[in-house]
Order: C-alpha cells, then sequence, then structure tokens
C-alpha cells in the first residue's frame, strides 16, 4: 500500500520491541465479537493511483462545467476567474498540510496570511473587525444572530424574507432549539420592503437581519434601518453573497452594519458544486469579545520581533467548554490564503474591475430584454429575477439556452419553496461576455 | 545528546526572510491584473449607490505576490515538512493525487444549483461514499452535511433530540459527558438546547461505570462518548456502557475523532454507538489547511435515520437526485449539500486501500503509537499504563522535578525539527502530551523522533535545563507573548 511505509519486517521488529508476537495483541482490548473479518466490508476493491484518475475523470466528463459553457447562475455561489496563483499558493504543502495555527513559532505563514486577510475582509466590508472565517455564509448568519443575543441579553431575532432562503433555512434552524422568537417578514416583490421589516422590530428583539444586496440583487439604502436599530437598541447584521459588490457599491460598514456576514467563495475560490467556500464574519470593535470562531492578532516574540498568534481564545469551547461564544472549531483557512492571495493579486483596482465587469454584464442584459420577459425593477447590482409569463415559456427558454451551452438561470422555486415556477435568478460575472448576452437574448426569441 | 545529529534532527536555521506585511509594501499599487467580462456601463440606480472610497486593497504585480507568499509559507511546518505528532488530530499525509484530481474542471468548476442531468458524475461519487462511511461506521444512514467535526456533533445531537421528542420524551435535554472529552461536545450540547452533565473518568482514564449509572435518569438525552478515548485507550466497557444507556431510554453519540484506530477493524455501530459523526480531514486525510476546510459526515441507525438532514443524496433507480425536503428531517445544517471537494479527497483516500487493505491503516496507526509508547515509558510518566490504541498518553511528571514541563519540551521539539504533540489535553491530567504518529510514518521517522524525546529526558535529568526553557531559538519567531496578543487585540492592520 503506497502510503505506509513499513516494510514486513519493519512491523516484526516494531512488534518485538512492544513485547507481542502479533498485531492483532494491539486490539485485544477491543472484544473480539465486534472484530471484523478483514476485507469483508462492501467497499470498492482498492485503485492504483491510474485508477483514481480514470475514476474521477469519468465522474467529471458526466457533468457540464463552466469553463467550456456560459454560466448566469449566483444564488450564493458565483462563477468568478480565478486566476492561477491563488491554487498555486493553496497547493503548496506548507499552506496545504498545516494544522490549525496551535505552535505559532512555525506557523507564522499561516498566521500572517490570516491576519492580512483579516485586515483586508474588514476594509472591503468596511467594518472594524474580521475574525479568522467561518464554514460558509448560512452557517456564518445564523452566529451573527446568535451573537447579537449575547451582546444584546435580548433572544428575539427578526429576519427579512428577501434574505438568502438557505441562510434563512440554518439560522431558523439553530435558533429553533433555544428559547427566543425568530420572526421572519414576508416581503411582497423581488426586493427587500424595509417599512415591513422596520414595523417588525420590538423592544425584544435583538437583531435584525437583512442581505444587501438582497438574495434578489436589489441594492437599497440601509439608513432607515439603522435609525430604526438605534431606537430600538437592537444590532443590525447585513448578510452578503457576492463581496465583490463593495468594490463598487457603498460597504456594510458604511450602511450602518454592527455584524456584517457572507460569503467569500467570490475571491478565488471555485464553485465546486457548493462548497468548500468561505464563511466571512466581521463587525464593530467593541463586539470583538462575543465574535464566534478562531481570530488571528498582533503580537511580539521574546526577542521583540512582531508576530502573529491565535487569539482572544478564553471564548472558545477548549476553555470555556458549554459557555463557549460557539462550537466552531474548525474554521476554513485554507480558503483564507486563497482569498487573502486573490485579493494581493487584485488590489483595489482589480477588484473594481470585477465587480463593474459583473454589473455591466447585467445591465447590457437586462436593458436588452425582450417584451415576453420582465425584470425585477431598481438598482440591482449583478444578479436579478427574471419573469416569464408561464411555467412552460421559460422551461422552453431554458431548454433552448442549454442546447446553445447557456446555464441561464436558477428557477427561482428550487431555492425558495412556494414561489410560481415561472421566474429565473440570473447572476452575471466578469466571466460573461458581450457575445454570450448575445446568445442568451438569441435564445430568449427563439424560445418564444 | 549523541555527537552528530546534523542529519538526524532536521531543523536549521537555513535562509529565512523577512517579509513585510503586504500593506507596508512600500510602492503603489499596480494594476497588472488583466480581467475578462463585459467593459460597458452600469444602471444609473446601481451607481446612486457607488462606494466613495476605495477599500485599500494593496495589490501587488503577480510577481511580487507570488514572493509574498511563498515566503511566508516558509515559516510554516506541515506534514509534508516534517511529523506532526499532533494527538487526536491524526495528522496524516496527504495524496498528492486527491489534489489533482479534485482540480478537474468537471468537479472543481460546478455550480450546486445547475440541473442534477447535469451533474450526476459527482452525485455518483458522494452516493458511494455515503455508502462506505455508513459501511465503515456500521450505521448505514449517513449525512455528507455537517462542515466540521463540531459541526457533525451539533446534526447528530438535533437528530437525537429529534427522535427523543418524537417519541414523546421532550423533557431529556441532558447529555453525558466525560470529562476527558473534547470542548467541541459541550459547546454543541449547549447550542442544541442541552444541558451537560460531566462524568469523572475512572482509575484507568475510562468511563466508570458506576458514575455513568449515577446520572443515567429519565432526563438524560445522550451520552457523548469518543471512543478511543482521548487518553488513547479504548473503552473496553463499550458494550455495557449502551447498554446502559438504551436501558435508561437515552441514546450514544459517538465522537468519531478517533476513528482511525479502528477503521476496517471494528465498527462502532456494530457496539451500540447510535450515531457517529466522521472527521474525513482526520482518518480519511483531507489536507488541514492550517485550520480547515474540514468535513464531518455523521452515520445513523435506523431509530436516527427518519430526522437525517437534507438535502440528502438519493438514488432512484439509475439516477442521483438531491432530496430537498422531508417531514421528519431536522433540517439543514448548512447552505449546501456540504464541503464537496473535501468529500471527494476522502472518497480518493478510501479508495486508494479499498475493501482488502483498509484495516492496514487502524493496524499502522496502532502499531506506531504502541511503538513509541513502549520506546518512551520509563524515561516519561505513563499516567493509564497498558495498550494503547492509534494515540498515547504521557505527562511532565518526571521532568517537571526538573523544572521542566510539558511547554518546554513541545519547544524544544520545535527545535529539533519535529512539530510539538497535542498539550494540555486531555484535561484529566497534569501536562498532557497526546502523541498520535498516524499510519503514515515510517520507522525511521518514529525512531528519530523517540530519539529526540530520550534526549529532552537526558537533558532533563543532567540539569542542563536552560536550553528547554529558552525553546525555540531556531525557527523564524520565538515564543510570542499570548497574553499581550489577548490583552489589547489587534486583529487589523494599522495596530
Amino acid at each position: 500500500m503506497r502510503f505506509l511505509p513499513h516494510t514486513d519486517s519493519d512491523r516484526r521488529a516494531m512488534l518485538d520491541t512492544i513485547g507481542v508476537s502479533g498485531i492483532g495483541d494491539l486490539f485485544a482490548d477491543i472484544p473480539s465479537e465486534f472484530h471484523i473479518e478483514k476485507g469483508s466490508l462492501a467497499i470498492a476493491d482498492a485503485l492504483p493511483e491510474a485508477g483514481i484518475v480514470r475514476k474521477f475523470t469519468r465522474a467529471a466528463e458526466q457533468n457540464r462545467n463552466a469553463t467550456n459553457t456560459r454560466y448566469f447562475l449566483g444564488g450564493g455561489t458565483y462563477h468568478h476567474f480565478v486566476p492561477a496563483v491563488v491554487d498555486y499558493v493553496i497547493s503548496r504543502g506548507e499552506f496545504l498540510t498545516a494544522y490549525t495555527p496551535y505552535q505559532p513559532e512555525i506557523s507564522q505563514g499561516t498566521l500572517q496570511a490570516l491576519f492580512e486577510f483579516q485586515t483586508m475582509i474588514a476594509r472591503l466590508t468596511g467594518m472594524d473587525v474580521s475574525n479568522a472565517s467561518m464554514y460558509e455564509a448560512a452557517t456564518a448568519t445564523a452566529e451573527a444572530a446568535l451573537m447579537a443575543r449575547r451582546v444584546t441579553r435580548k433572544s428575539r431575532v427578526v429576519m427579512a424574507g428577501s434574505v438568502n432562503p438557505r441562510y434563512r433555512a440554518v439560522t431558523a434552524n439553530y435558533l429553533s432549539r433555544l428559547d427566543g422568537e425568530y420572526t421572519q417578514v414576508d416581503m411582497g416583490a423581488f426586493g427587500t420592503d424595509l417599512d415591513r421589516v422596520i414595523a417588525a422590530i420590538d423592544a425584544q428583539t435583538a437583531c435584525v437581519i437583512v442581505q444587501y444586496p438582497d438574495f434578489y440583487g436589489s441594492v437599497y439604502d440601509l439608513a432607515e434601518l439603522r435609525a430604526a436599530c438605534d431606537a430600538a437598541k437592537c444590532l443590525m447584521v447585513v448578510a452578503f453573497s457576492d463581496i465583490s459588490a463593495f468594490a463598487l457599491i457603498e460597504s456594510p460598514g458604511a450602511m450602518g452594519a454592527d455584524i456584517a456576514v457572507g460569503s467569500g467563495q467570490s475571491l478565488g475560490i471555485p464553485m465546486g458544486f457548493g462548497g468548500p467556500h468561505l464563511g466571512l464574519f466581521t463587525c464593530k470593535q467593541k463586539y470583538v469579545r462575543q465574535l464566534p470562531g478562531r481570530v488571528c492578532g498582533m503580537t511580539t516574540d521574546v526577542n521583540g520581533k512582531r508576530g502573529f498568534v491565535l487569539t482572544l481564545s478564553t471564548r472558545e469551547q477548549h476553555i470555556r467548554r458549554e459557555k463557549a461564544t460557539s462550537n466552531i472549531c474548525s474554521n476554513q483557512g485554507l480558503m483564507c490564503t486563497a482569498a487573502a492571495t486573490y485579493m494581493t493579486l487584485m488590489g483595489d483596482a482589480g477588484l473594481a474591475t470585477v465587480a463593474r465587469h459583473s454589473a455591466a454584464a447585467l445591465h447590457s442584459l437586462v436593458s436588452r430584454l425582450p417584451a415576453h420577459v420582465t425584470a425585477a425593477t431598481g438598482a440591482r447590482y449583478n444578479e436579478t429575477v427574471l419573469s416569464f409569463v408561464d411555467h412552460a415559456a421559460r422551461q422552453r427558454f431554458l431548454a433552448a439556452a442549454s442546447a446553445d451551452d447557456i446555464f441561464a438561470g436558477i428557477p427561482l422555486e428550487q431555492i425558495e419553496a412556494g414561489v410560481e415556477a415561472r421566474h429565473l435568478l440570473v447572476a452575471t460575472t466578469e466571466m460573461v461576455e458581450e457575445s454570450d448576452i448575445s446568445d442568451y437574448l438569441a435564445a430568449l426569441e427563439v424560445s418564444l | 545528546m549523541s555527537a552528530d545529529t546534523t542529519f538526524k534532527y532536521s531543523a536549521t536555521a537555513g535562509i529565512q526572510h523577512e517579509e513585510p506585511l503586504l500593506f507596508e509594501h512600500a510602492h503603489e499599487a499596480p494594476s497588472s491584473i488583466s480581467l475578462p467580462g463585459v467593459d460597458g456601463e452600469i444602471s444609473d440606480a446601481l451607481n446612486h449607490f457607488a462606494r466613495k472610497d476605495a477599500a485599500g486593497i494593496p495589490g501587488l504585480s503577480e510577481p511580487e505576490a507570488v514572493r509574498h507568499f511563498v515566503r511566508m509559507s516558509q515559516w510554516n511546518h506541515g506534514i509534508e515538512t516534517g511529523f506532526y505528532p499532533l494527538g487526536s488530530c491524526t495528522m496524516k499525509y496527504n495524496p498528492r493525487v486527491n489534489e489533482q484530481v479534485v482540480r478537474l474542471p468537471g468537479l472543481a468548476h460546478i455550480h450546486p444549483d445547475q440541473p442534477e442531468a447535469t451533474a450526476q458524475g459527482v452525485l455518483a461519487l458522494l452516493y458511494e461514499l455515503q455508502g462506505w462511511l455508513g459501511e465503515i461506521a456500521g450505521l448505514p444512514y449517513v449525512t455528507l452535511q455537517p462542515a466540521a467535526g463540531a459541526h457533525g456533533e451539533l446534526a447528530g445531537l438535533m437528530m437525537i433530540r429529534a427522535a427523543l421528542d418524537a417519541r414523546g420524551d421532550t423533557h431529556r435535554r441532558k447529555v453525558l459527558v466525560p470529562d476527558s472529552a473534547h470542548g467541541t461536545n459541550p459547546a454543541s450540547a449547549a447550542l442544541c438546547g442541552m444541558h451537560t452533565v460531566e462524568l469523572k473518568s475512572g482509575a484507568d482514564g475510562r468511563i466508570d461505570l458506576d458514575e455513568l449509572k449515577a446520572h443515567l435518569d429519565a432526563d438524560t438525552a445522550a451520552l457523548m462518548m469518543t471512543n478511543p478515548n482521548t487518553a488513547g485507550a479504548f473503552e473496553s466497557d463499550i458494550k455495557e456502557i449502551c447498554r446502559l444507556v438504551h436501558e435508561a431510554g437515552a441514546l450514544v453519540y459517538g465522537d468519531g475523532a478517533n476513528l482511525n484506530a479502528l477503521v476496517g477493524v471494528a465498527r462502532p455501530g456494530d457496539m451500540g454507538i447510535d450515531c457517529l459523526h466522521i472527521n474525513v480531514h482526520k482518518t480519511f486525510s483531507t489536507p488541514h489547511g492550517g485550520g480547515g476546510p474540514g468535513g464531518g459526515p455523521v452515520a445513523v441507525n435506523e431509530t436516527l435515520a427518519p430526522f437525517l438532514p437534507v438535502p440528502r443524496i438519493e438514488k432512484q433507480g439509475d439516477t442521483y437526485v438531491l432530496l430537498q425536503h422531508a417531514d421528519t428531517s431536522v433540517g439543514p445544517v448548512l447552505g449546501s449539500v456540504g464541503q464537496i471537494g473535501v468529500l471527494l479527497r476522502a472518497h480518493a483516500y478510501i479508495s486508494a486501500f479499498g475493501r482488502q487493505h483498509l484495516h492496514s491503516i487502524a493496524e499502522d496507526a496502532v502499531l506506531n503509537a504502541n511503538y513509541v509508547l513502549r520506546r518512551l515509558q520509563g524515561r516519561y510518566h505513563v499516567p493509564f499504563p497498558g495498550l494503547c490504541k492509534h494515540e498515547c498518553l504521557l505527562t511532565d511528571e518526571v521532568q517537571e522535578r526538573h523544572g521542566v514541563k510539558t511547554l518546554d519540551i513541545a519547544k524544544r521539539l520545535i527545535d529539533l525539527g519535529f512539530h510539538p504533540m497535542t498539550v494540555y489535553f486531555p484535561l484529566i491530567v497534569h501536562g498532557a502530551m497526546l502523541i498520535e504518529p498516524t499510519e503514515t510514518e515510517s520507522r525511521e521517522t518514529l525512531d528519530a523522533f523517540c530519539d529526540a524525546m530520550l534526549d529532552i529526558a537526558d537533558v532533563c535529568e543532567a540539569g542542563d535545563t536552560d536550553i528547554l526553557h529558552e525553546a525555540p531559538v531556531k525557527p523564524f519567531r520565538r515564543r510570542l507573548d499570548e497574553t499581550q496578543a489577548a490583552r489589547k487585540p489587534v486583529l487589523v492592520w494599522p495596530a
């Protein structure tokens, strides 16, 4: 077996050193009735390396992928460009095969990358501080609700219905076993009606969670909500799906968010059928001791040289156990390094170009739609909802687009249960070219 | 110490470059990146919300960026750099072919919401993995969704709570957790709206049956146990433990962090465990990445199967589908099906061993741990003598008489070229050193590590302990001031 270095004579000599006659003696403490026969499990036969490559290649070829088709799919996962350098950096064994940096003297690479990541995420979101990542956006949103309850010592959570249904579902699920009320505010159109959200706030409210840009891509002003949260002494939590937006439009921090959470998948991480992605968690400085998850901080070593460590560990479960701020232990460390590398390659200018191209592609598409398709109104970043006259019309279009290698959008009811089956959630990135939009529009015409 | 240690212990000062923070690079950022896309107008409505000031992401040219991160990488110790015997973390070699196959465009560049008909290949691999994990655990029903071990604990406890509620036991909210447990166990129970009661371990570090009986009652929902436990010992009373818990009307949660000792040799489900999370980043060799991403699939028996999270991967005829809703499900615990790229690497690791060789993972892991234990016992205090499983537990009791603590031993190992073992865990012994060698380490490496540990013991006994207290001196940075970091946290630049 190629990953096992021992020869049989090594094993023999080691057993002699231990003082047992056979490997079975080392398992004598497991009652014999629980021993299973070697090779008896229903698992495929061992494959040589070439066999693994063949099997995975065949499986991969059964999937259609974004490298040779046109993707207009979003809903929390986006097909942005990933520079080759990002994958190279995270493929280096020193980053890839290190554990959580518990021994900082020999983990400064991971730690400095985390510190740079935290700084850049804080700047992009306009927030004071960032942690060293969460699993992904839905669990980050749930953790934001939990944190707001700790900060305010109140228990009611108000959730806008225009937050990604998956973030809502996971948050509601996390909260459902704890005391306190969870209120979802239904939205009329494909956007966010802040008046309805504000009307739902009361004195028991710990936080209000909105998404900006919202699930339907809508961009709107949060000033009134900020004022309402101040009046009710509750926190304003802003979720986001595609962080690239904040190189173009005002950040959650500038809009007054107390906590901003979301996905960093757009920062150099491939779609990967849904994971691993990157959960982001940022907040105002004054709440830093209630943050969940790992945090990297700056310090000095005994020679006075600058260095970095994991810090604020008294919040964490290995010290606080059941009183910890979260049960989270693993983060998405390697994805932080990917995002830090991506942002370093992009800089402000590159990030702004990504955002502008993503938004320009949507504007180009929406402004040329034929009459039988309507787009949601109001300011949109790179995502919107297209509505067809009926289900059949939408399906005809999807088929026509698919035949031209276009993944034209996500049927909205696939993510948001209960909506009429005639809408498409459509997203654009800088990977969409002008010719892709022309082909998209041509497919709309032929499916009339 | 022996005369020539040049080759035996690998650490040297080497060439080490200082590298400033990205934000300290002096020059203005070049805009070197070339990007595709539509270089057109954006809508006036959107323009109304234009960001006023740039975020302040400095940016480097591509050659500078590569050098920046490569230099930083060289300050890290990884499993590819050297031995990494962190107890309870299962740091094994991460096969390079696994990295290659998950980067195939048909696996990396696919969207979770594209039509299922266009994603049958990835669904087939995941479905196969579900089956294998169920078979290995002896618990046939599997969710791949949890993103990490602690997340698996939460999902598992949700299912246990739902199963108890479904049979009307809505008062059962007490979770028994041995004092040797991972800290995530009580934290996960709290997040699931349950409270924990700590069980004091017996004199042998194992679960004390009388202590268990004394705490089992009509309010008990579950026992959370790790087997082998965090002292590296198999809970030989497992059958009786599970019987007692079930008799009391509660369920047994298995923390699968230590599954490496059992894989292919024995199955938690056969022993009476109802629910087990599997850390694929431990047992099945997906890279730790400096803290993640991980994966924490949960395998359960028939009692808990109706409550598995959604979405679930199912096979209908020859077609794989994602089941989005099930009435009895505890619901989603993640916004996607799971950490797919991580899970696919686990699939590749299991594929390489296959049915014929899977047991050799546990056999060589346990062999290696017992070999290390045997070579070090006598010079280091062994709190619970006897066979160990995949990891062995020592303490600093002998060395402390010379003023040397576990932390000093750990830091000296760094100067000798090794990553330290897990220190000060489990909490049930003073000055714990938990050593987990894993199956992918050679005898040569184990001998070098044991020699280093014995050299440290010699140094202690000779009384020449400055070299231990001052360690490490070789790496890029020496001992860091963690108190200062926590007192006035600096989490972003500039300070």
